[in-house]
């Protein structure tokens, strides 16, 4: 291995366009979203007073803001877990060696490489009251069981149901994803491990929580930190299906920072909440590192 | 460094363009480039031959970087306006085609061409165009909505257009509506000359009125008829199950929408300086309003409460499932489409003035346009008389030219419009920078009283998102 200076030079200019780009879109607005956020920075305003840490005693003085941060929350302990558990689960399924599992896999792939806000559209129309798909099943049974669902139900617009429904479209849309990811996870287990199991008489459960979950947790990790940086991110679905209501119940903080910004036009204030919101991003996702190394230390063999 | 940054606006320009299916054109004006540059790369020669074309654009690079110049073809260069306006990609109509042909009589008449910028999506036009302004890439003309106009207007984004009116004989403003034109007005100063508007009006549905037996609305009516003639066009199913089949109003929670009926009860969302709402939006006229509205939806069900809107279509007015809505001349289309036999009349009032709320669009030059002249010329040719004519025939709202607009007169629903400019006044938004926000806040407040099942009573509902616009309007 050759790491004089004279060929060094050589590396630096390999890793340059990639640096360049980062630092032009991704540090460079990083900083500058910094320095903003310590200023009153409206968008058309000629100046741009220093205001120290103004922006973040006035967001947390606002009660909307907080209620952004505790929906966002809500999402975020609703669609991980769930999204977690479901996509290892389907994983698992289009894992078995069945004919046609291909034409599966691709099935639940699909949502991810669509547009979010088509997807979102095909959410509302599958919720309308009445001729939506969920009322009109409704209806059917109904009629079918005599049962009394109410079938005008208009999801969207209350405030339970629109959260919910929020967090189902994330199982959908993310489900794809997650599930190559632990397919590859699962794909990647010894079968030599599974014999050994089953010479020790495990069954199929009994294999799964004490082979597949251990070996997988690296994936699962990284599933669980990434499905959570995503749903602190959630945006799109908000900004289509619900507008943060009904009652601003689906308000999260990046559709609250996009009002701040471009209703509002207040870049600076903008600015300071995405650093909040980086910060619960960055405390949360090294909570879920330590949580995890932590088990995986444990689960390791000896 | 420099040649790379040529390199990019030339990719940029030629592919970057929002303007698609058309030559791609260059809008600088640079000095004259050397006979040496390659000919021209089309973007359709770039697709068939990548790597020549890769070697022609860096090339051109090189020769445009010694020229010092704006890289440009040896064709002639085509002055290009460039107008916003909102909307996004639609279906063909006729209303378009007229539009564009109009234009391309404007093109022909000036040997210029104009760019019509489309901005899509709900509520983005403002952010988008602003954004463009500070990054001074902003369209010539613009398409100024009275409903967000303060916002341009008090920021510097638009040009003072009393220097052009001034300086062009041809120009006179008499010929538009005075109090429309007021909308962008500042003191002396004017900001956009009205292309159309509409006040909003309430219209109702002839067919149901007589199946009830109802006699029309009439100019001046109050309250009091309006509740009476809402209460007989609710219509129950035989068996009286699960609500009314049909009812009196419409109602849609848009604060645009039912804002005006505050209005015609004396009360206000702000005080008169647009500085704050206590005292307004919770003062005793509003509340009364906003107290009639929900117990209309509520407590008699005479108006369609939008918990039950859904099972009644997109528009319950149109479906002739609703007698009366308010609405603006845009709705006259479809309803004249429908073949629905309709009238308008103004809104009605409860011991206050006539009152209703005038919504416009305007067309007005960017402070950072690049063809002011021009754009002045397009806005003269626009808002004329005979152009007006023509683009208003389609039904889609009332010229802001008074001679167009009284091409019109003496059909009834056109009339009973023109009488409503006489008592319409212009939106907050047109004054008040944050109005569009305060829009979103009054939408929250119905429907968190709507949404309550009567546990949150209007004075207190409106007292405390009073508080709210307060702190918002303050930090501006």
């Amino acid at each position: 291995m050759n790491t004089s200076g004279s060929h060094n030079w050589r590396g630096y200019l390999f890793v340059a366009p990639a640096t360049a780009y980062l630092a032009l879109f991704a540090l460079f607005p990083m900083l500058f979203a910094a320095w903003m956020a310590l200023h009153r920075w409206h968008l058309l305003k000629e100046d741009h007073p220093f205001v120290g840490l103004a922006n973040f005693t006035a967001m947390f003085a606002d009660p909307f803001f907080r209620g952004a941060i505790y929906n966002t929350l809500i999402y975020v302990a609703f669609s991980v877990p769930l999204g977690v558990v479901t996509s290892l689960a389907v994983a698992m399924l289009v894992a078995q060696r069945l004919r046609g599992v291909g034409f599966f896999r691709t099935l639940f792939y699909i949502p991810a490489v669509s547009s979010q806000v088509a997807l979102s559209m095909v959410v509302i129309w599958i919720l309308l009251p009445e001729q939506g798909l969920v009322n009109y099943g409704f209806a059917k049974l109904n009629a079918l069981l005599g049962a009394e669902i109410p079938t005008a139900t208009d999801f969207l617009k209350q405030t339970g149901w629109a959260m919910a429904a929020l967090v189902a479209m994330s199982l959908w849309i993310g489900l794809g994803p997650r599930m190559i990811i632990f397919l590859a996870g699962i794909q990647s287990i010894p079968e030599t491990l599974y014999e050994a199991a089953a010479l020790d008489g495990a069954t199929g459960w009994k294999r799964f929580r004490h082979v597949t979950l251990p070996l997988l947790a690296p994936t699962t990790l990284f599933v669980v930190v990434t499905t959570t940086i995503a749903a602190f991110q959630l945006f799109t679905p908000v900004y289509v299906m619900t507008e943060g209501g009904p009652r601003r119940s689906t308000d999260v903080v990046l559709y609250h920072i996009y009002k701040e910004a471009w209703q509002k036009f207040e870049i600076g204030m903008a600015s300071a909440m995405s650093y909040v919101l980086f910060a619960m991003i960055l405390i949360v996702a090294l909570f879920q590192f330590r949580i995890m190394r932590r088990a995986l230390s444990e689960g390791a063999p000896a | 460094m420099r040649g790379l940054a040529t390199l990019f606006g030339r990719v940029v320009s030629r592919f970057g363009e929002p303007y698609a299916g058309r030559d791609v054109e260059h809008r600088c004006v640079g000095p004259a480039v050397s006979a040496e540059q390659p000919r021209a790369t089309t973007p359709k020669r770039v697709k068939a031959v990548p790597m020549r074309a890769v070697r022609l654009i860096l090339g051109s690079v090189a020769i445009v970087s010694l020229a010092g110049g704006c890289a440009d073809d040896e064709q002639a260069v085509t002055t290009v306006l460039r107008v916003a306006n909102w909307g996004g990609v639609q279906v063909e109509s006729d209303f378009m085609t007229l539009e564009r042909e109009i234009r391309e009589e404007f093109e022909r008449q000036q040997g210029v061409r104009v760019q019509f910028e489309q901005i899509p999506g709900h509520g983005q036009y403002a952010p988008k165009l602003l954004m463009m302004h500070v990054t001074g890439s902003v369209p010539d003309v613009v398409t100024l909505d009275a409903s967000s106009a303060a916002v341009f207007i008090d920021n510097n984004v638009l040009r003072d257009l009393t220097p052009f009116i001034a300086g062009d004989p041809t120009f006179e403003l008499d010929h538009y509506f005075e109090n429309v034109v007021n909308i962008a007005r500042r003191g002396e100063v004017l900001y956009a000359i009205p292309l159309d508007f509409t006040p909003m009006v309430m219209y109702y549905n002839k067919t149901l009125f007589d199946a009830a037996g109802v006699a029309y609305p009439q100019p001046g009516w109050s309250w009091d008829d309006f509740f009476a003639a809402a209460q007989r066009l609710t219509v129950y199913a035989d068996d009286a199950r699960g609500g009314p089949v049909q009812f009196g109003f419409n109602f849609e929670n848009a604060a645009p929408l039912w804002m005006p009926l505050l209005w015609t009860n004396g009360g206000d969302v702000l005080d008169p300086t647009g500085k704050r709402a206590s005292g307004y939006l919770d003062g005793p006229k509003s509340v009364e309003a906003i107290q009639f509205i929900v117990d209309l939806l509520e407590k008699h069900e005479y108006g369609l409460h939008p918990k039950r809107r859904a099972a009644f279509g997109l528009d319950p007015f149109r479906a002739g499932k609703a007698g009366l809505d308010m609405k603006g001349h845009w709705a006259m289309i479809e309803c004249r489409a429908d073949g629905l036999d309709f009238g308008v009349v103004g809104l009605p009032t409860n011991g206050a003035e006539r009152a209703t709320v005038i919504y416009e669009a305007g067309l007005a030059i960017a402070q950072r346009a690049e063809q002011p002249e021009l754009a002045w010329e397009y806005i003269k040719y626009m808002t004329s008389a005979d152009v007006q004519r023509r683009r208003v025939a389609s039904g889609l709202a009332i010229s802001g030219n008074k001679q167009a607009a009284a091409h019109f007169a003496g059909n009834p629903v056109e009339d009973a419009f023109i009488e409503e400019v006489n008592y319409a006044r212009p939106p907050w938004g047109a004054t008040v920078e944050r109005y569009p926000f305060v829009e979103g806040l009054l939408k929250e407040m119905m429907e968190d009283i709507l949404y309550s099942d009567g546990k949150l009573s209007v004075e207190q509902a409106t007292r405390e998102t009073a508080k709210l616009i307060d702190a918002a309007l303050a930090e501006q």
